[in-house]
């Protein structure tokens, strides 16, 4: 089979390479949200839920993984029986530097060893044994230096490299990567030491589609390197503070530029200016930049932009006439914006929006009446606004809408009649202090609920019996201290959850745990705060695809939930307490 | 046991395994040999021959066979692998889409 030619990977998604770590960090804790992105991965395969029947070949591949010690090679296999043991024992932490050893010479395309930590210099001479069939490499997180990129430069069919929140490696070592022209994605997040001078080394990298340089506070001036790059399709620059106008004036070349994140950055509307020949730019990400209203009229030519982030720019109520001319934005971000009821005028007209945030904004009822006629909306976020019961009856005709997010507004169970229409919904938000538990009866027919976060809202046991009508939830939270054992009763129904979060209920005893037992399809489960102990865990034994548990607050203790890790829950990574 | 109902799966050593249809039928190579309009021996005999797969294989194979039944009948238990046989076990299981 001919290497590069007939590359066809299950779930080889662009995004992939990106996941990992960085989600992991950057998320607040608690949230569900780097376990779900985890979840695309290709090398995650899932364990099976239960009644399904594993194949002879997964048995045999965990099999040998289990036993990777008894072998000293896996190079008479074909290539993509050992990628899939390589793949497996990454999968259950079991790969170390003498198991990596079994798969030199072994042809593998694909190396995939973001999570871990262990990875240093002394791995990438197996790495770098793959040679020419190598096509993607991810040591994100790792302590590979300089020195051990020198390893991959034969490694010439190299399409994909991530060295994300790599701190060992600095402009010294991308020489090494100069020469890798088939490169078309690399990464290299939260990098202090790459500056200007080491870009130049990406100026030869002609094919390269996609690159990433979030956090990298060094980069300014550097950009000028990436001119001739005219196959970037995609440059990530968020949280690159020291970018400013000057460094938008080389990207004008980029004639194929698709997506552009500068999130954070000092641009200002004068920077702005320069990015108006990207006819295909689609996507642009300004996220906390010093940019005002003023940039709205130059983002107006851009003709292919269908994605704006402008959440915690400087617009004000005043001179956002202009959003009306960004017509064909399917996803727009205003968050934390001057945006008022007034500028919602604005946006009234914006009828291919599919998503729109004006999370901490000063709107209320009467600006969500500009929102009545958007009938593509996907996904609306509300959150955080003067938003009461009064302004929901404007929603009630968005029968496109699968994402609502209400959280912290005033709504009370009155308002959320006017949801019951709105068939498509799938995640609702509802973390708000008015709601209760006959507003969750007002919305028992909103059957096609997958995830609905209901963390300060006061439901208690009695409430919980409306859950029985969202079959289908695979997320929920409920955290206002109002559940008691009882209330499991109907939680343990909802036999789709995989993220389940009961903290702050401090009535909980371990009888809870006993009755969720049988919710084997969760990955996360968070009873915090309540009155588990250690006698309960071993209730737990049951959820095999557990990947997070959090008991802080209770009288369990790491080595507790180590043991039961150790013996039962081979999935678990994370837990806490720690 | 109709002779129809079943067939027979012969390894590289010439060794004769007699299995339901419905089991082999888990193998999904099996299956297609089984049903394609084009497959006209292993069809109209009921016989396939592995002559890559040896006899010690080709019985674990069907083991397998029936476990998956039971499994899928709701019978969960856990299906025992030789270490030495599992490489080669592997390789057969990925050539039988089992």
């Amino acid at each position: 089979m001919g290497g590069v030619c007939s590359r066809k990977q299950e779930g080889d998604t662009d995004d992939r390479p990106q996941e990992g770590i960085s989600r992991k960090y950057s998320k607040k804790s608690g949230s569900l949200k780097w376990l779900t992105s985890s979840l695309s991965s290709p090398m995650i395969n899932f364990h099976l839920q239960n009644g399904e029947c594993p194949s002879l070949l997964d048995l045999c591949v965990r099999k040998i993984s289990q036993d990777i010690d008894r072998y000293s090679s896996m190079s008479m296999l074909p290539r993509d029986m050992s990628q899939l043991i390589f793949n497996e024992l990454v999968r259950c932490h079991r790969l170390t530097s003498a198991s990596l050893e079994v798969f030199r010479d072994c042809a593998l395309q694909d190396l995939y060893l973001g999570e871990y930590s262990a990875v240093n210099d002394s791995w990438m001479d197996v790495i770098s044994s793959q040679g020419s069939s190598l096509l993607s490499v991810d040591v994100s997180g790792s302590d590979v230096t300089d020195y051990g990129l020198t390893y991959l430069k034969d490694c010439k069919n190299l399409q994909a490299l991530n060295l994300n929140h790599c701190d060992q490696i600095s402009d010294y070592g991308l020489k090494d990567i100069s020469g890798l022209t088939n490169l078309t994605s690399l990464s290299f997040r939260r990098n202090n030491a790459i500056s200007a001078q080491g870009m130049s080394n990406f100026s030869g990298l002609v094919n390269l589609v996609k690159l990433d340089l979030e956090r990298c506070p060094g980069v300014h001036g550097g950009l000028v390197h990436l001119q001739g790059l005219t196959k970037l399709e995609s440059l990530n620059l968020k949280w690159c503070n020291c970018i400013t106008d000057a460094d938008m004036k080389p990207l004008s070349e980029l004639a194929n530029l698709t997506s552009l994140e500068l999130s954070c950055s000092k641009v200002t509307d004068f920077g702005i200016t320069f990015l108006e020949g990207l006819q295909k730019l689609s996507m642009l990400n300004l996220e906390g930049c010093l940019v005002t209203s003023a940039c709205l009229g130059f983002l107006a030519e851009l003709p292919a932009l269908s994605i704006l982030n402008l959440n915690r720019c400087n617009l004000s109520g005043n001179g956002c006439e202009k959003l009306s001319y960004l017509r064909n934005l399917k996803a727009l971000n205003l968050g934390s914006t001057g945006i008022t009821d007034a500028c919602l005028a604005h946006v009234k007209g914006l009828t291919k929006l599919e998503s729109l945030i004006l999370d901490s904004c000063k709107i209320g009822d009467h600006g969500l009446a500009n929102l009545a006629g958007l009938q593509q909306l996907k996904c609306l976020e509300l959150s955080d606004t003067e938003v009461g019961s009064n302004g929901l009856r404007h929603l009630s005709g968005l029968s496109s809408l699968e994402k609502l997010n209400l959280s912290f507004t005033e709504v009370s169970d009155i308002g959320l009649r006017k949801l019951r229409g709105l068939s498509s919904l799938k995640s609702l938000n509802l973390d708000a202090r008015h709601v209760t538990d006959a507003g969750l009866a007002a919305l028992t027919n909103l059957t096609g609920l997958t995830d609905l976060d209901l963390f300060g809202a006061r439901i208690t046991d009695s409430g919980t019996s409306h859950l029985r009508s969202f079959k289908n939830l695979r997320s929920l939270e409920i955290c206002s201290g109002g559940l008691t054992d009882a209330g499991m009763k109907n939680i343990k129904e909802l036999s789709s959850l995989m993220f389940l979060n009961l903290s702050q209920n401090g009535n909980l005893t371990n009888k809870s745990l006993e009755l969720i037992s049988g919710l084997t399809g969760l990955i996360s489960l968070n009873v915090s705060n309540s009155r588990i102990t250690s006698a309960g865990l071993h209730h737990l034994k049951t959820l095999k695809n557990l990947r997070s548990l959090t008991l802080e607050s209770c009288k369990v203790t790491a080595n507790d939930i180590k043991k039961l890790q150790s013996t039962d829950l081979p999935n678990l990574v994370s837990f806490r307490p720690e | 046991m109709k002779k129809e109902d079943t067939v027979k799966l012969i390894s590289a050593e010439g060794f004769e395994f007699v299995v339901d249809k419905e089991a082999a039928m888990v193998s999904q190579t099996i299956h297609n040999m089984l049903t394609s309009p084009g497959s006209f021996s292993e069809r109209q005999h009921g016989e396939v021959t592995f002559p890559e797969i040896s006899t010690t294989i080709l019985e674990k194979i069907c083991q397998y066979f029936y476990w998956h039944l039971q499994f899928a009948s709701g019978k969960e238990t856990e299906f025992p692998i030789e270490p030495e046989l599992t490489l080669e076990l592997m390789m057969a299981a990925n050539y039988l889409h089992t």
